[in-house]
């Protein structure tokens, strides 16, 4: 089993299978992670939030940090606008950054390194993202796609690349964040297997290696979070606030 | 990094078992998409409504809560500061007025000392000199008086001697007459 750095990606059922209009939604491993991932979410804001303390204990110190985190990160980049989305980008960020967490635990499952699962949230990131564009700004919101100060003769040509990079987004966020997590476990994972092949005499290098890699790893968990709700807030900001 | 990982990959992917049972990787096989595209959207919706309903909200509070309590805490500070330092120049307008009552009435009281003290100095003096004036006019008085009796003694003295020396009486007038004489020319001396 663990001479495969693939393996820690297979999903499996757990428990009976739930079919629902011939479409298996049955509970798996993949699942369980979710679950245990917004429980641990919850379970962290409940203790962060449960006594009102004008001098905070350590988890609601960590909790008020988180709020004020994704606060900042919205309104440096979003604007004031940006406020009533600022639950959804919390949840956002806490969502990515428990779930990649949650995936450096040893024998875990990692649910964002699944291209299906941040290709669902990046589509409704782009397809929210849009709505709220056309909403605010009707067809005017098309504006987008024709930067200002370009000359004529070129605009064709940006008009197309940007409604390329425009369209790109989803793929590129959801992408992002798959691509990294699932290689850095698969690395981890092949150094994990060069210490046990190499054995106690050449071992001890891939597993400093590994030490090293698990670092490096949990700084990527928290960047890709960090990075999925500021991009986020940035599709936001180019639909609240159409640049001219 | 990123190239590190590929070779690294290729060599696992020519090792040994890896086109088992789901080749490749796991990620693209669909058999449990919609499986975990239907979890995802539970747990995100539940988590996404109870952290908006319930957590955003009381954490928001708590931090308004403790900014209000901050601010609360130090607009008294400055309340009490201003107070205190109101306090204090009345502290000091009312130590400069006794500083004041002070030194007046440290004048008023020498003042009324010097007073006094001359007043009764000048009695005393008064005093005194009505004592050398009558001490004066006694030592006086009694120089008069011994005048008189030295007169009467040393006439005695002359009539005796006379007639201790001629054995006859001399006038008595003669005598009063020539010690008169003599005490007149040397009476200046003794007094």
């Amino acid at each position: 089993m663990a001479s495969n750095p693939m393996q820690q990606f297979t999903v499996h059922k757990i428990g009976p299978e739930i079919k629902i209009a011939g479409v298996d939604l049955s509970f798996t491993n993949a699942s369980l992670f979710m679950v245990i991932s917004a429980a641990a979410i919850l379970l962290f804001l409940f203790i962060g939030s449960k006594e009102k303390k004008i001098i905070p204990d350590k988890i609601q110190l960590i909790a008020e940090m988180f709020y004020t985190f994704v606060a900042k990160m919205i309104s440096d980049t979003a604007g004031s606008k940006a406020k009533p989305y600022f639950p959804f980008i919390f949840s956002l960020f806490m969502f990515v950054l428990f779930c990649n967490m949650v995936g450096m635990l040893p024998y875990s499952f990692t649910v964002t390194s699944h291209i299906i699962v941040t290709l669902i949230m990046a589509m409704f990131i782009f397809i929210a993202v849009t709505i709220i564009g056309f909403l605010k700004h009707g067809f005017k919101y098309l504006s987008i796609f024709v930067p200002s100060g370009v000359p004529v003769i070129l605009l064709p040509l940006i008009t197309i690349i940007e409604i390329i990079s425009y369209l790109s987004r989803p793929v590129s966020l959801s992408v992002r964040l798959f691509a990294n997590m699932m290689a850095g476990h698969t690395m981890l994972k092949v150094f994990g297997g060069f210490v046990v092949s190499l054995g106690l005499l050449g071992g001890w290098l891939p597993l400093s290696f590994s030490v090293a890699l698990t670092g490096l790893e949990i700084l990527v968990a928290f960047l890709q979070a960090y990075v999925f709700a500021i991009l986020t807030c940035i599709y936001l900001n180019d639909a609240l606030n159409l640049h001219h | 990094m990123k190239s590190l990982f590929i070779v690294l990959i290729a060599l696992a992917a020519m090792s040994k078992d890896l086109y088992t049972a789901e080749a490749g990787m796991p990620q693209l096989d669909p058999t449990y998409w919609a499986s975990q595209a239907f979890w995802l959207i539970l747990v995100f919706t539940i988590l996404y409504i109870s952290i908006s309903k319930f957590y955003l909200p009381k954490i928001k509070n708590n931090l308004d809560n403790r900014d209000s309590k901050i601010k609360e805490d130090l607009e008294n500070a400055n309340k009490f500061k201003e107070q205190s330092e109101t306090k204090l120049k009345d502290y000091n307008l009312i130590l400069e007025g006794a500083k004041k009552e002070v030194s007046k009435i440290h004048l008023e009281s020498k003042n009324a000392l010097d007073k006094d003290l001359q007043l009764k100095k000048e009695v005393v003096e008064k005093e005194i000199e009505k004592e050398i004036i009558n001490a004066q006019k006694e030592i006086s008085d009694l120089k008069k008086n011994s005048i008189a009796s030295i007169k009467s003694v040393s006439e005695n003295i002359v009539s005796t001697i006379i007639e201790n020396i001629t054995g006859d009486k001399l006038n008595e007038s003669s005598i009063k007459a020539a010690v008169e004489d003599i005490s007149k020319r040397n009476i200046n001396k003794y007094l």
